[in-house]
């Protein structure tokens, strides 16, 4: 992969003529002088895991088989997943909870960008407080919400109660509401990393058109609608790749206040292989389940970066 | 647009605003104020928003579990973790920018795709390698696979960096006869200070607020904050006003630096969104 044309262009020595005067660097300058280190530690301690991991998928073996024998199952683990309820369930609820949260935090983040983006006084002060929810400890925020949710003691069910709201066994408790539960965790502290990124974005825009839109006699929504919001394109999909990715990984809220419950109505893929894998020990299917979880990944942020070149083009 | 209009657009915004500062800031504040409460308050219904604070929670929480030596290890893991990352990320996102081509793109999309990777497809073949080398519940394990983790997304942030930041200087170092990484330590890298303090800030919150990666790689004697966070929860019974007490040393700290640089904490997201 480093080959070895991109190299070695002395300082004083004769010019490239086809890449101008990019490498007009020192002796030792080579692609590959800068990157070993980091490849090396990224190979060793990052290549090799995902290569076990593809490795083994193929077999069956777990720790807990005193024998610890590793049999070839060729493709059985990934037809096995596809066969398995938990995993549909699973890959489900992670896709709700995906388009749930991430699809509010952009509706919101969107509306609130368009706020701050509004000259008054004390504005700074807001954004500076809106960045206190993206710094905080997930693992806390999921623990708070848990109390907050709490169906006895909680404040937000009490004070859901008082507003005439009857919710049984409170809002994670429910399985109807408890992914939904989830999903307004996420939205709480996300949502401000999606309104500074678009108000960012609307910052960087150019003023001339929108003052040639107002001169055209457009109103302020028309303004929004047809000049900000396709200018804003490539930022809201950098965003929402950012989110998405993100959000598929949800696991701390899981494993801290529902434990995938009540039934599976919380259990998100990465919980569920989590399951597999470290309680159960099943590591190969473990293995297969997270590959096919990359792949969907993978092929997600491939669409939206597919989109992004396309509105690149078109902008 | 009237006097009177824009008044009133000023003040629904205003309106607008203090809900959604109230949204965001509530659960913070219930956290904060819960630290102080007395257990029966935590558990008042309705929710106790004024009251006498008292220290009663924290005087509990030394007493019960080590929570400095969590602080410790929180800190000894965040930086360790941050520094390996930065120092190879910076000089490999740096090389990355100045010999563009195919295979500084193909590099970067991996570094990407290293991102995408699920934690726990890492974390399974990962744990059975530090078993191997006789890691497991040191330090070096979850400093380990939190650099890994960090150095791709410094290397690729990096990459964006330097492209945007002029050569002309880089090369009269050269050309007055430093090396080309004497010309890197003296001129490239105090140029981008800016960049490096801010993929450094996100290095560090990232392994400061890990815990899948600390609950199984850690031992007795490295826990980091959030498995104590996690311990005053459940251990005894469940006490909210415990678990506040001990969350607090796991929140504050990002917070303040978070407030403290929020110029790069906030240009650092933006890098992120403007390239690609």
């Amino acid at each position: 992969m480093i080959s070895s044309s991109t190299t070695d262009l002395a300082c004083s020595g004769g010019s490239a003529p086809k890449r101008k005067r990019r490498f007009r660097l020192g002796r030792r300058s080579s692609l590959a002088f800068w990157v070993s280190p980091a490849l090396i530690l990224i190979g060793v301690f990052a290549i090799y895991p995902v290569a076990y991991s593809v490795f083994i998928s193929f077999f069956k073996y777990k720790l807990t088989d005193p024998t610890k024998s590793q049999t070839f199952v060729g493709f059985g683990n990934y037809l096995a997943a596809f066969a398995d309820p938990s995993f549909i369930v699973a890959v489900r609820n992670s896709l709700v909870f995906v388009v749930g949260a991430v699809g509010f935090e952009l509706l919101l983040g969107l509306a609130l960008a368009v706020l701050l983006n509004r000259e008054l006084p004390g504005m700074g002060i807001v954004r500076s407080l809106l960045i206190a929810p993206l710094t905080l400890t997930p693992l806390v925020v999921a623990l708070v919400w848990g109390a907050l949710y709490n169906a006895d003691f909680g404040p937000v069910s009490y004070y859901l109660k008082q507003l005439g709201f009857q919710l049984g066994a409170g809002p994670i408790g429910e399985p109807s509401l408890a992914l939904a539960s989830l999903v307004v965790i996420d939205v709480w502290q996300w949502t401000p990393l999606m309104a500074l990124l678009l108000f960012t974005g609307l910052r960087s825009q150019p003023l001339e058109l929108h003052d040639a839109a107002q001169i055209d006699g457009a109103s302020p929504w028309q303004r929004f609608l047809f000049v900000s919001l396709p200018l804003l394109k490539p930022t809201i999909l950098v965003a929402l790749v950012i989110r998405t990715m993100d959000a598929l990984k949800l696991f701390d809220s899981v494993f801290a206040i529902t434990g995938g419950g009540p039934g599976r109505s919380t259990e998100v893929v990465n919980y569920y292989i989590f399951k597999v894998g470290l309680k159960y020990f099943d590591i190969g299917y473990a293995a297969a389940m997270s590959n096919l979880l990359l792949i969907i990944i993978v092929i997600m942020s491939a669409l939206y970066l597919r989109a992004l070149r396309t509105s690149g083009r078109a902008s | 647009m009237t006097v009177k209009q824009r008044w009133f657009g000023n003040a629904l915004s205003y309106f607008l605003l203090l809900l959604t500062v109230a949204f965001f800031l509530l659960p913070l504040i219930w956290l904060i104020g819960t630290a102080f409460k007395p257990r029966l308050l935590a558990f008042s219904v309705p929710p106790t928003w004024f009251f006498q604070p008292v220290m009663d929670n924290f005087f509990t929480i030394f007493r019960q579990m080590p929570v400095l030596q969590y602080l410790r290890n929180s800190i000894v893991v965040a930086v360790g973790s941050t520094f390996l990352a930065v120092v190879l990320g910076v000089p490999a996102g740096y090389g990355l920018a100045r010999h563009p081509g195919r295979a500084s793109n193909v590099l970067a999309f991996a570094l990407l795709v290293i991102r995408m990777v699920p934690p726990v497809a890492m974390l399974l073949p990962f744990y059975l390698l530090m078993r191997d080398f006789h890691l497991l519940g040191t330090y070096w394990s979850l400093i380990l696979i939190d650099a890994v983790l960090n150095v791709s997304f410094v290397a690729w942030f990096m990459r964006g960096y330097y492209a945007s930041v002029p050569q002309d200087m880089e090369e009269a170092a050269c050309c007055d006869g430093c090396t080309s990484f004497g010309a890197f330590l003296r001129v490239s890298l105090p140029l981008a200070l800016p960049g490096v303090v801010t993929i450094a800030l996100f290095s560090f919150i990232a392994s400061w607020n890990d815990f899948l990666f600390a609950m199984l790689l850690t031992g007795r004697n490295t826990r980091t904050l959030p498995l104590g966070i996690l311990e005053s929860y459940r251990a005894y019974e469940v006490s909210w006003n415990l678990m506040a007490a001990v969350s607090l040393f796991a929140v504050v700290p990002v917070i303040l630096l978070g407030f403290a640089l929020q110029r790069y904490y906030v240009s650092g997201l933006t890098m992120g969104a403007v390239r690609e």
